[in-house]
């Protein structure tokens, strides 16, 4: 596959997993072209064992938990935080409520649910967090039942 | 899905906006990120080799005829030779580390490279400083030798003296910068990787 065309099919789907991960669009934005930096870097080195979505979103979720380093190098405010204000306010507050939501997980399960909402299926996700089938789905289901808790809650205030 | 499960998180998931950058700007930014990969290279590297050709410069020009000025000659550069080598090495290991690893795989692997980090940041630092000390003692000798009693003991007190500034306050001081850094991040990285074991 070529690079422009992964770039193309994938970049949302990795920009939305960012952005779970770190609710910010900006900070998203930069992990999702770190994450398409290391592709390019990388491309060479597929061998078609998995499939390229597995692949892709390995380095993808990686790349997060990598970020965790940097977040303590770069504390926060030195982002343009009204910048990412300005966007976000466009979108629906169920959406942004929703990603909020996510952001505050434990780390492995923001990106567990975030592959789950991406339609992937949960043996794929096994294979890229490393953890069985079983184990995913256990834990997909407690996810759920926090996100929808979380919502009613929010429905109710 | 049952009633409890009603909302659809699909549908608000992917109705998140999201902007495509141009590929060039990516490609852009893939350029400048290996040239500054290949700069800071570089710049170890020559500094290394200016301060080596400074020392070999210093042993053909003036000759020296005691051989502790050579073995203290040798111990400097080979103190500095083996602090960058195990530098750079750590870096090359943290740059190659698999990305396309497995999260759990790549979470444990990050926690080894921090801890082995960890380790050599004390040891290394330490050893950098000791081989330097003797060195640059053994080296002053010869040169030292030479002085009156007054200048010798002049010589040799202020550089012990900023030696010992280096080893009992800077050195403890940087250690402790980079160790706590290190060990907030191994915490928090073994914190993560605990996660998937529950």
């Amino acid at each position: 596959m070529e690079f422009e065309q992964i770039y193309k099919t994938y970049w949302d789907r990795i920009f939305r997993l960012c952005m779970g991960f770190v609710n910010d669009y900006d900070a998203a934005q930069d992990l999702a072209q770190e994450t398409f930096i290391i592709v390019w870097q990388k491309l060479e080195t597929f061998r078609n064992e998995s499939a390229i979505g597995t692949w892709i979103f390995r380095i993808a979720s990686n790349n997060c938990l990598r970020q965790i380093e940097k977040q303590k190098r770069f504390p926060k405010s030195e982002l343009p935080v009204h910048l990412s204000e300005e966007k976000q306010t466009s979108l629906e507050p169920q959406i942004q409520f929703l990603y909020k939501c996510i952001a505050e997980l434990p780390e492995t399960d923001r990106i567990i649910i975030s592959l789950e909402l991406e339609d992937i299926k949960q043996n794929e996700i096994a294979k890229i967090v490393g953890l069985s089938e079983a184990n995913v789905r256990v834990k997909i289901h407690r996810i759920k039942e926090k996100l929808t808790q979380k919502f009613k809650e929010n429905e109710q205030r | 899905m049952n009633n409890d499960n009603n909302i659809d998180f699909k549908d608000l998931w992917k109705k998140q906006s999201v902007s495509q950058p141009d590929i060039q700007d990516l490609l852009a930014r893939v350029g400048k990120f290996k040239k500054a990969a290949l700069r800071s290279l570089w710049i170890s590297n020559i500094l290394l080799c200016l301060t080596s050709a400074f020392i070999v410069f210093i042993w053909i020009y003036y000759q020296p005829q005691f051989i502790s000025t050579k073995i203290g000659i040798v111990l400097t550069i080979l103190a500095m030779v083996i602090y960058l080598f195990v530098y750079n090495k750590l870096l090359r290991s943290y740059k190659n580390i698999d990305a396309t690893a497995t999260n759990q795989e790549y979470l444990q692997k990050l926690i080894f490279i921090k801890k082995k980090q960890q380790f050599m940041q004390t040891k290394m630092m330490s050893f950098y400083f000791v081989f330097l000390t003797i060195g640059i003692c053994l080296y002053m000798y010869e040169y030292a030798s030479r002085m009156s009693v007054l200048g010798a003991s002049l010589t040799y007190g202020i550089t012990l003296l900023w030696m010992m500034f280096n080893w009992f306050y800077i050195r403890p001081k940087q250690i402790k910068k980079q160790q706590d850094k290190i060990n907030g991040l191994i915490e928090k990285f073994e914190e993560v990787n605990h996660q998937l074991e529950s």
